[in-house]
């Protein structure tokens, strides 16, 4: 239903009528905004990057071929907006050194991390992955765990969408290690 | 951590909603790229200057032939002071359009 809303604006849009985009941008603006954040970690940047990807589905609008759908198009396009966003401006600083310092310091991290901390440790560890990963996390957790989906959105075959989700998981654990773990079995927890 | 805790916090975050007038900025930013530029325009004065300019040449080089057919047409010829002068100005001309050359083919040679 909502594909059709979607191709109904694209043709309004395509025809010359801009209200057909004023649709689309009040159907996937927060999608898009959340997406951006997950990336940057910061509203404000995760609202001007949504701005600029609307802009490049507008212009990018007449190659648009309805092959897949077209919130998976839109994803992919933003995708490569924020890809491009985070290699000019940087990656969001991640308080990671921070943490661990203060935790060896005194003690163990998981007693000095209240639970909000640790989840927002976790996320922001996956912005600090390399790209591909990142990336291939990002769109996974976002699309609700639909590895095809990811692979549409990432232009990359399934094999290999889930070969980066099992590689990005593997780095995130070793990158957190102790620092986000409930005990110390849990550090030894199969991928 | 175990896998399901790391998929837990991953899929689960607080979404944001977006800032009131959002989608109006970007659509002010949408019209904005859609609106077909303005035409340049015409560059009146430097047509202008430069009809002049032709004009005052074409007016020379009409007064200068003019001249020449009314006189004596091969006799200036034999004259000394016109064979240097027109010999001077074959020599410029010559002169310049090797330097143009050179310089085109400067540049050409530089992309």
């Amino acid at each position: 239903m909502e594909d059709d809303n979607d191709l109904i604006d694209v043709r309004r849009v395509l025809a010359g009528d801009l209200g057909g985009f004023e649709g689309i941008v009040h159907r996937w603006q927060a999608p898009l905004i959340n997406l951006a954040y997950r990336f940057v970690r910061d509203r404000g940047r995760a609202e001007e990057m949504a701005q600029e990807a609307f802009l490049q589905v507008f212009k990018q609008l007449p190659r648009f071929r309805a092959e897949s759908a077209f919130s998976s198009w839109l994803f992919s396009v933003s995708l490569n907006v924020y890809r491009s966003a985070l290699r000019r401006h940087g990656l969001p600083t991640v308080p990671l050194d921070v943490i661990a310092g203060a935790a060896s310091r005194d003690r163990p991290a998981p007693l000095v991390l209240e639970d909000s901390e640790r989840e927002e440790l976790v996320r922001r560890s996956v912005v600090s992955l390399p790209p591909k990963y990142r990336d291939a996390l990002t769109v996974f957790y976002f699309r609700e765990m639909d590895l095809a989906e990811t692979a549409r959105i990432l232009e990359i075959p399934e094999g290999t969408a889930k070969a980066w989700l099992h590689r990005g998981r593997k780095l995130l654990r070793r990158k957190l290690g102790s620092l986000a773990s409930d005990s110390p079995a849990a550090l030894e927890a199969p991928a | 951590m175990i896998p399901d805790d790391l998929d837990r916090i991953l899929a689960s975050e607080e979404p944001l909603l977006p800032s009131s007038g959002f989608a109006a900025l970007v659509m002010e930013q949408v019209r904005e790229t859609a609106a077909p530029l303005p035409p340049i325009p015409f560059p009146w004065r430097r047509f202008l200057l430069a009809l002049a300019a032709v004009s005052v040449l074409a007016a020379i080089s009409g007064w200068g032939i003019a001249n020449a057919m009314l006189g004596r047409t091969l006799a200036p010829l034999q004259d000394s002071h016109l064979s240097r002068a027109l010999g001077g100005s074959i020599a410029s001309l010559l002169g310049t359009f090797l330097l143009v050359r050179l310089t085109l083919g400067f540049t050409g040679a530089r992309r």
